[in-house]
């Protein structure tokens, strides 16, 4: 008789029935064709399955049983290349119930997203809050030269003299125009910032420490696409980027929801 | 509270299933670093939306559906930064799965690496991470006969990649 190769593959995974097995076995015994083609099923499986088994013996970095747990954690090699970027709505939340645990869990509400940025003392504070601020609420805000460039400037926009460059533009779940910017500065950080009612809130926030102290083969302020960003944008996102004249049909509108078809 | 002390073991029950995650993302990943990028924005994606796993579910498929989903994410993003974020910089960890090293390295993981993906990821979630069939399918979201066929294929194209070239018995 003949039976089919996915047949035998199954049977050597052991996903066939009882009756078909026992039609197998029978085969087996007949004819030493199938006996060679299920041998041949059984050595690839356990080739396969020594497959990439040196990283089970490796240690796991730190920054995944950390992110595995909840907690709030630098990205790892990441980290270096893109800055810390810190939860800072769970990072104040933190400091509100502490020491109590972090319930981190829980679906910070709509936060899935709102990946909030970071390090409160470094940043924007120095000086000036052309960069960013907190608003009366204690809020996260652009400031002025940041809410200029995330207001007006296209994300193509490259010339020289920027506060910043903007990178992709889209329009969140909720409704509201978000965009990923990045500083041209000597402080490089680098987020995502979302346009409400009162303002450019900033969802991420994340650092490039002291680039110039890096190795050379880590980029600057590359940081738009450190993976948190993207992740809270892949998170947010609804449909595809906004193109240019997405873009500017969006300025137009003052970014505004109300814009929205 | 009991709901925070079932979300402590599930989140430990993770950090177990830390190592297959690594395993399972190098398979997707251009590289190690990119596949513990991976592997970590799946885990947190997976606390934030733990009230979506049902118990009676296996976790590790739950978290491989996770970590697949990631990982498209992370291919069409790549897509969209190539085109959108920094022009300038787009070559940079594009073709980085440099052919030579996978020739200089004849092994089972080299031979996996040349399938193409569909294929990959069942021979991966299958024989690798030894889930069974119908587990496979629903972390690939196929029906079972799609996934037995992507396997039955992914192995024949294995079987002629790491047989020995001389080696044509019979």
């Amino acid at each position: 008789m003949s039976v089919s190769d996915e047949t035998l593959m199954a049977y050597a995974d052991g996903e066939v029935d009882a009756a078909t097995r026992a039609i197998i076995e029978a085969a087996m015994r007949d004819d030493p064709e199938i006996r060679r083609r299920i041998e041949e099923h059984r050595a690839l499986r356990e080739a396969m399955q020594g497959a990439f088994s040196e990283v089970l013996q490796e240690p796991v970095p730190q920054r995944l049983i950390d992110a595995a747990r909840g907690h709030v954690a630098a990205r790892g090699h990441n980290a270096a290349r893109a800055g810390n970027v810190v939860d800072l709505a769970s990072a104040r939340k933190a400091a509100a119930d502490a020491p109590g645990r972090r319930r981190s869990w829980q679906p910070i509400a709509m936060a899935a997203s709102v990946l909030l940025g970071v390090a409160l003392g470094y940043l924007g504070w120095h000086g000036s809050n052309t960069w960013v601020k907190t608003n009366s609420r204690g809020e996260l805000v652009a400031g002025a030269g940041l809410a200029e460039a995330l207001s007006n400037q296209l994300s193509e926009d490259r010339s020289p003299g920027l506060v910043a460059t903007t990178g992709l533009s889209f329009r969140a779940k909720t409704g509201d125009y978000c965009r990923t910017f990045s500083s041209t500065g000597a402080n490089a950080s680098s987020g995502l910032a979302c346009r409400e009612d009162d303002g450019w809130k900033i969802k991420l926030l994340a650092q490039t420490p002291n680039a110039t102290s890096n190795s050379s083969n880590f980029r600057p302020a590359a940081s738009a696409d450190a993976p948190a960003i993207r992740a809270a944008v892949e998170e947010s996102i609804d449909g595809e980027p906004l193109d240019r004249a997405g873009e500017i049909a969006a300025r137009q509108g003052g970014w505004g929801r109300s814009s929205r078809r | 509270m009991s709901t925070n002390e079932s979300a402590e073991s599930i989140q430990e029950q993770i950090v177990a299933l830390l190592p297959r995650l690594r395993r399972f993302a190098r398979n997707l990943a251009r590289t190690p670093h990119d596949a513990d990028d991976m592997v970590q924005i799946a885990v947190e994606r997976a606390l934030l939306h733990l009230d979506q796993w049902h118990s009676d579910a296996r976790l590790d498929s739950w978290l491989f559906k996770i970590l697949r989903n990631a990982w498209i994410d992370e291919v069409r993003s790549r897509g969209r930064r190539a085109k959108l974020f920094m022009p300038e910089q787009a070559g940079e960890n594009v073709g980085e799965a440099s052919m030579e090293r996978e020739i200089d390295r004849l092994s089972v993981e080299a031979a996996l690496a040349r399938l193409p993906h569909d294929q990959r990821l069942a021979v991966s979630l299958v024989l690798v991470e030894g889930l069974a069939y119908k587990d496979a399918a629903d972390v690939l979201e196929v029906p079972i006969g799609t996934l037995t066929s992507r396997l039955a294929r992914g192995r024949e194209a294995l079987a002629a990649l790491l047989r020995p070239p001389q080696g044509d018995r019979s």
